[in-house]
């Protein structure tokens, strides 16, 4: 599978901008973490993948097929969930599955249901009525609807806000072996789970991409742009973004990304979290 | 889409609002046969065809509401949210529509039957009369038409803003305060109780005219167009 975004642009109607001629070319098997601030266009960006958006501008090809004509054909294979959507809070677990099988015309449910159920940990809770639900099953049953039927395209946004740290990574692992033969996008805030899981970075902000490579690549770019210091010895911090301000017995220690380090603030190897915010306040400035 | 259909009737129907609308309106149903109907209308027997259609255009404002309730699963805020989850699947928008309308259709559809049903037994029970099947073509014509147009145009309504479903509920209640022309007279029930004594022969058998046939069939009509139509056209009526 293959999607190919070319010179997109998005304006809604009340004349707010959020994509502006975006390029990019997503390939499977792979699992892209999209990153950005908030507001930044990822959500518009999934909303046009699963054609509940039409582009203003440019297009969006599917298997070389442009998008607009073939959304039927897309939907057949995706897996979607929103970063705000609700359930029927009437219906059991299962039987939510069921409906969202019969939606996805699924020939044999019941095998597919009892697969998904398993994968997102809530056997327990099959039989619940959904209104019964903390919040962070109800994400599971967000995600299990997603799997639902093996999509080869599945578009997750912030899948595991709600989850506690064990769901987290048992959802990473899922994510990452779902994706050794599909294609996956992860739109998240949470940096670590894209470090963990992910094979390919889009950051995106004001609409615009600023970055698209392995999480490797974009590590390598912050290389000679974070150091940490003593708060007590910074003069200045113009142009600085501090990232980590720790209190230890001997002060305040901190830690800060910069195009041009101060001369003392010791150089640091940067994490991912560094080289994205390093990538994001470059563009700031 | 036979499985959609049974989960949105179990959805419309295993809950409280059913259970308690179904109530309302046998508890109300029971008082217009004990008091309005029992005397029988314009001169003509209880279970005439016009003192039941009489009965049953005094159901309608219930059943309106009814229909338009059960649309309220579909279209309000919280539904809404469901559909960001549904209009991701392949499944076409007409067929969906249709299986989610077919199961408020059937929700109202038993609400009419109960009405249906308690006359049935009032009947029976105080007067020993028990040829319903005189009965069946006022209940479809005062119900059917009606009804329809209710989930149509409460389906395109509830569409395009969800709170304008419970304004709509109340056009049932403005009709009975309005002089209608005679051919609307099947919505504030005043065509049964005065048709008859229009026709000037003792207990007139059961007929309708033209005017009331067409209103009737442009209903339906109506209902069904609206219900077929796309709420984005109505969206781009307004902005222009």
């Amino acid at each position: 599978m293959e999607i190919n975004i070319r010179n997109v642009s998005m304006t809604y109607p009340n004349g707010k901008v959020a994509l502006k001629n975006l390029k990019l070319n997503l390939k499977a098997p792979s699992l892209i973490g999209l990153l950005g601030p908030n507001g930044a266009g990822k959500s518009t960006l999934m909303k046009l993948l699963v054609a509940a958006l039409m582009p203003t501008g440019g297009s969006v090809l599917v298997d070389g097929q442009p998008l607009a004509k073939t959304d039927r054909i897309l939907k057949e294979k995706l897996g979607y969930l929103p970063q705000d959507f609700g359930l029927f809070d009437e219906l059991t677990v299962s039987q939510f599955l069921d409906y969202m099988a019969a939606l996805k015309g699924l020939r044999d449910p019941k095998a597919a249901i009892r697969k998904t159920i398993e994968e997102v940990n809530l056997e327990e809770k099959a039989k619940a009525k959904i209104r019964t639900l903390s919040g962070g099953q109800r994400q599971r049953v967000g995600i299990a609807q997603a799997l639902l039927g093996n999509p080869s395209f599945l578009i997750f946004d912030e899948p595991t806000v709600g989850l506690d740290p064990e769901e987290r990574i048992h959802f990473r692992n899922l994510f990452s072996r779902t994706a050794q033969d599909r294609m996956v996008l992860l739109s998240t805030h949470i940096i670590e789970d894209v470090q963990s899981v992910c094979d390919q970075i889009v950051v995106i902000n004001h609409g615009k991409i600023l970055f698209t490579g392995t999480p490797e690549q974009l590590i390598k770019s912050a290389v000679g742009h974070v150091g940490v210091f003593w708060e007590k010895d910074a003069f200045q911090e113009q142009g600085l973004h501090i990232t980590a301000r720790v209190n230890t017995s001997q002060g305040i220690r901190c830690r800060a990304v910069a195009s041009k380090l101060p001369a003392y603030a010791k150089e640091e190897e940067p994490s991912l979290e560094d080289a994205y915010l390093y990538l994001i306040s470059k563009e700031g400035a | 889409m036979i499985r959609i259909f049974q989960y949105e009737c179990k959805r419309l129907l295993w809950n409280k609002f059913f259970f308690g609308i179904l109530l309302i309106l046998l508890f109300y149903g029971w008082q217009v046969l004990n008091g309005v109907t029992i005397l029988g209308v314009s001169h003509t027997a209880p279970f005439s065809p016009w003192s039941f259609g009489d009965y049953l255009s005094r159901m309608i404002p219930l059943l309106w509401i009814g229909a338009l309730f059960f649309l309220t699963f579909f279209t309000s805020q919280k539904a809404q949210r469901v559909t960001i989850l549904t209009n991701a699947t392949p499944v076409p928008i007409k067929q969906y529509t249709f299986a989610r309308c077919a199961a408020a259709f059937a929700g109202t559809g038993l609400l009419c039957l109960a009405c249906l049903i308690e006359a049935a037994v009032f009947y029976g029970q105080y007067f020993g009369w028990y040829r319903w099947g005189q009965l069946l073509f006022p209940a479809l014509i005062t119900f059917i038409p009606p009804l329809i147009f209710a989930l149509g145009s409460g389906w395109l309504l509830g569409k395009y803003k969800s709170w304008l479903i419970y304004l709509w509920m109340l056009i049932p209640f403005l009709c009975m305060t309005l002089p209608l022309p005679n051919a609307f007279g099947i919505w504030n029930g005043s065509f049964f109780k005065e048709y008859p004594l229009s026709i000037e022969t003792m207990d007139p058998s059961f007929t309708l005219p033209i005017t009331v046939i067409i209103v009737q069939c442009i209903l339906v009509i109506l209902g069904i167009v609206l219900l077929v139509l796309d709420p984005r056209f109505l969206k781009k009526m307004a902005v222009k």
